[in-house]
């Protein structure tokens, strides 16, 4: 604190200036954001070396500015945050060996030096000048260099940000056969870009804002404005700024503290490594929340149908398309229902099997030792568990455990007469349905499975369905931004069925969906279903090579 | 107010289905069959048209006080102490009483027809339970929950034509065989079952376009009525009204009869399905009648906190004030329950608000 307050003396009438930026938060606080730099270099580099105390991987260079009159000049910058080669290039030799030859005719003194500096000397694009140095030091915590020109009691940030990342590759959770391969990478800037090569249009707007107190990480909300619901964005920025936490390493931080329902299992914020996705969700009038340090970009709002949408089913044929979604409503309904109807069906409702199957079931479980309830729930945690360990272990080791495993699950287990090999194609089948649909999407069934296998064991199908029941009304309490989650189906939103259950061909889909792009509906022209040429269709390619030696 | 959610004319008109249909689909074949014979399904569409008048009745005299329930304008015509002992008759007596009757049938329908071992106290509790989830929620989830549930009622309409192929016209005749007496005798029930539309003045005020109101009782009526003539219809043509008289449940056993090529059958369990799901939104229905109107009458700002009392006295008069058995309750709706809910609650008393409203000249212009 002492520190602190010699320096403000020092500063002196520097220091009445308003400070505008970020006001209110807090007496400490302001006191650091308050601190200006001083004209003299030495004393700064005195501060910042203070400040950095300790931190190996900030470099301070001084050096002499190229001129008669000694300046010096000192730059700072984080170690592998910045783009060294850039950096010798345009600022130290720019500034050391080559300013001469272009400013012969003016003399460059302490006074003016900065604004040469600034106009002339520095070959960097994006240069910013700050007095505060508060905001210095988190340029160059975030990949920026600054530069102090001895006399000035201003920094210059240059904009010299360059860090090793990994390249673009194939997104690793939505793989698609048809359609754009790339996936956003853990560079914030990077995953913008993405977005913005797709929406070449001033009306995509990214807004940024920094969350988390140690980590400072950088959030970027994107929206288009015309097609947005500007309340929507009102409401997310709200729910942004209200969030203080020392650090946000990853976008599901954000996701659970900017929620409707805190509590429920299903996710009522979308999050996708696809930019086209994004990009996308935009079109329909969505809010997308960049984070920094993760490909994964927050959608916002989230509907319930989203988890049966792929962004290939946007590309391939609607017809097709419409016949996966399908699928996967069946594979969504068997990941829940299946093993519980299962335990049901065979220890209630044996009449509702035709015979023959009804006995080689009785057969096969002639010799298990279990109830069929805790046959089928000791098969759903093996498998949980081999899912599990196939996420967490070492690669290198896959092959063999998977090979353990589905011997175990499989063949071994029906041999020892532990299970039925009925049990064991529930079990299978339910597992690979669940696989059908987006990763987050069926996590909320994955879970709810094992309660509706206790009901179904205690009360039968009657018990299933209480269970669904409950399930569908929680479903349809939530609300994702004001939106209400299981929209279009329950409210049913007719004209949003085009892209729900089935997929409309694209130039059926004239409207965007209407809870989310309400605010400017009308998404293409009306009545661009290709037709065959009137008056030529029937010649065809007669016609075409007529014209063509015309 | 206590509710605040809006719903849309679409989904009052499936609520109200879902409300009568599938519990009379089960019950009101048999107890008109007794009487009517082979012209039930003539009794019903008489039904169908006195449910329209009441219908009728209770929209006008809802409409003349916009955005009030039952119980809030009941309080307005006949004043506070009145209208407040109105207020408490119907929860009691009618929503109440119906309420737990629908749970009380639900548990000696599961445990008669699928799980004789079980405890009926356990389907009881459940299904309250249930229908309590789905009310604390409040007005609007209870629709979109109905919304997303209705197409296993229309899975009927299929069953229903997959079991033409059983059918025999000349079942139905001799028409009017004994005359009009019995059928109108026995329009009593469905008339009865119909006139649960009176709960729609529960919802009329939370409508997103009230002036739909009449539209909306006018399509619940004639649609459920459809529904229920043809259910008799088919029980009858499949049956006959000797057999049809004496099965408990004509429609359940109508679908049993289904079998196309040895691998469709067993479609009783979507008749259960939309029994189940339509008892649970009826269930549900007037447990948020009751719910809603004891905290208009209390004065409460939110109904919440009356959620789980009121599910436990649910629980309780559809122990304490329904038959022990499947024979016992269906013998008690037409011979107990009809007359006085009929025409004490649904008639009497909507007719009485009304005239006392015109009387006074409460109310604003009724269209």
């Amino acid at each position: 604190m002492a520190f602190f307050s010699r320096r403000r003396k020092k500063t002196g009438p520097a220091d009445a200036k308003p400070n505008t930026r970020d006001s209110g938060q807090g007496s400490k606080k302001q006191i650091a954001q308050s601190l200006l730099l001083s004209p003299d270099l030495d004393e700064n580099l005195r501060f910042l070396k203070q400040s950095f105390a300790d931190c190996s991987d900030v470099v301070f260079r001084e050096f002499l500015f190229a001129q008669r009159e000694q300046i010096k000049l000192a730059l700072v910058y984080v170690d592998g945050l910045t783009n060294k080669s850039q950096l010798s290039d345009q600022v130290m030799r720019a500034l050391s060996l080559e300013i001469p030859a272009a400013t012969d005719n003016t003399v460059i003194t302490k006074a003016n030096a900065l604004h040469y500096v600034k106009m002339r000397g520095l070959c960097i694009h994006q240069v910013k000048e700050t007095e505060n140095l508060q905001e210095a030091v988190e340029a160059i915590l975030s990949g920026d260099s600054i530069l102090l020109v001895d006399g000035h009691a201003t920094a210059v940030i240059n904009g010299s940000r360059g860090w090793e990342a990994r390249s673009i590759e194939e997104s690793q959770t939505q793989g698609v056969v048809r359609g754009p391969r790339e996936s956003f990478v853990e560079t914030l800037r990077t995953n913008t870009s993405l977005v913005r090569r797709k929406i070449k249009n001033k009306d995509l707007k990214i807004e940024s804002l920094t969350l988390g107190e140690v980590t400072r990480t950088d959030i970027a909300v994107a929206y288009i404005k015309g097609i947005v619901n500007e309340d929507l964005v009102t409401e997310v920025k709200q729910r942004l700024t209200r969030i203080k936490i020392d650090g946000i390493l990853e976008s599901g931080y954000i996701e659970e503290l900017i929620r409707d329902n805190p509590l429920s299992m299903f996710p009522t914020v979308g999050h996708t490594d696809r930019p086209d996705r994004v990009a996308a969700n935009l079109l329909e009038g969505r809010v997308a929340i960049f984070v920094d340090g993760t490909p994964m970009v927050l959608t916002v709002p989230h509907f319930f149908v989203e988890a049966i949408q792929t962004p290939e089913d946007y590309y391939e044929q609607a017809l097709f398309t419409s016949f996966v979604r399908l699928l996967r409503i069946g594979s969504l309904l068997i990941a829940l229902t299946l093993p519980s109807l299962y335990v049901a069906i065979i220890s209630f409702h044996q009449e509702m099997l035709p015979t023959p199957l009804l006995l080689s079931i009785a057969a096969q479980r002639e010799a298990v030792p279990f109830p069929v309830f805790v046959e089928a729930l000791l098969m759903e945690i093996a498998f949980e568990i081999i899912r599990e360990a196939g996420i967490r272990l070492p690669r290198q080791v896959g092959q063999a455990i998977s090979i353990v495993a589905a011997l175990i699950v499989g063949q071994a287990a029906v041999q020892a007469g532990l299970v039925a090999g009925a049990t064991i194609i529930v079990v299978a089948l339910t597992a690979m349905a669940s696989f059908v649909v987006y990763y987050s999407g069926s996590l909320a069934f994955r879970l709810l499975r094992f309660p509706l296998m206790f009901l179904a064991a205690s009360f039968g199908l009657f018990g299933l369905i209480a269970g669904l029941i409950v399930i569908v009304v929680h479903m349809t309490s939530l609300r994702s931004f004001g939106v209400p989650y299981l929209a279009p189906i329950g409210p049913l939103v007719p004209g949003d069925l085009k892209d729900s259950i089935v997929r409309a061909p694209w130039w059926a889909m004239i409207k965007r969906p209407h809870l989310v792009g309400q605010n400017n509906p009308v998404r293409e022209a009306s009545g661009m279903r290709p037709k065959p040429p009137q008056t030529t269709a029937q010649k065809g390619g007669d016609a075409d090579a007529g014209r063509r030696q015309n | 107010m206590p509710e605040k959610g809006k719903i849309d004319s679409k989904q009052a008109v499936l609520l109200m289905i879902s409300m009568i249909l599938p519990t009379a689909i089960l019950t009101i074949p048999a107890v008109t069959v007794k009487t009517a014979r082979q012209d039930a399904w003539l009794s019903v569409m008489v039904a169908t048209l006195a449910g329209l008048l009441i219908a009728r009745l209770v929209v006008s005299l809802s409409l003349r006080f916009p955005g009030q329930t039952l119980f809030e304008f009941s309080e307005e015509i006949l004043g506070k102490a009145l209208g407040k002992m109105v207020g408490f008759l119907y929860i009691w007596l009618f929503f109440l009483y119906i309420g737990s009757g629908v749970v009380r049938e639900f548990g000696v329908f599961l445990v008669t027809a699928v799980m004789p071992a079980t405890p009926i106290i356990v389907f009881l509790i459940v299904v309250t339970a249930v229908a309590g989830y789905a009310v604390r929620n409040g007005l609007e989830v209870l629709c979109r929950f109905n919304q997303l549930f209705i197409p296993v009622t229309g899975l009927l309409v299929i069953v229903f034509l997959l079991s033409t192929l059983d059918m025999k016209l000349d079942r139905l005749l001799p028409v009017f065989d004994a005359g009009l007496a019995p059928i109108v005798k026995s329009a009593v029930t469905p008339t009865m079952w119909l006139g649960e539309i009176v709960t729609l003045a529960m919802i009329i005020p939370y409508l997103s376009k009230p002036k739909e109101a009449h539209r909306v009782a006018v399509l619940s009526i004639l649609i459920t009525g459809f529904f229920l003539t043809a259910s008799i219809m088919e029980a009858l043509l499949i049956f006959g009204p000797n057999l049809t008289g004496h099965w408990i449940f004509p429609t359940f056993n109508a679908t049993r009869v289904v079998s196309i090529a040895n691998f469709l059958e067993r479609l009783e369990f979507i008749v259960i399905m939309a029994w189940v799901l339509g008892g649970i939104v009826k269930v549900g229905v007037f447990y948020y009648a009751v719910v809603l109107g004891s905290a208009q009458c209390l004065g409460l700002r939110d109904y919440r906190p009356l959620v789980l009392p009121v599910g436990v006295i649910l629980v309780a008069l559809s122990i304490l004030l329904h038959g022990e058995n499947i024979v016992e309750v269906l013998h008690y709706i037409p011979h107990v329950e009809v007359p006085f809910l009929l025409i004490v609650f649904e008639v009497g008393i909507p007719l009485l608000l009304l005239i006392v409203a015109l009387v006074r000249g409460k109310g604003g212009k009724s269209n």
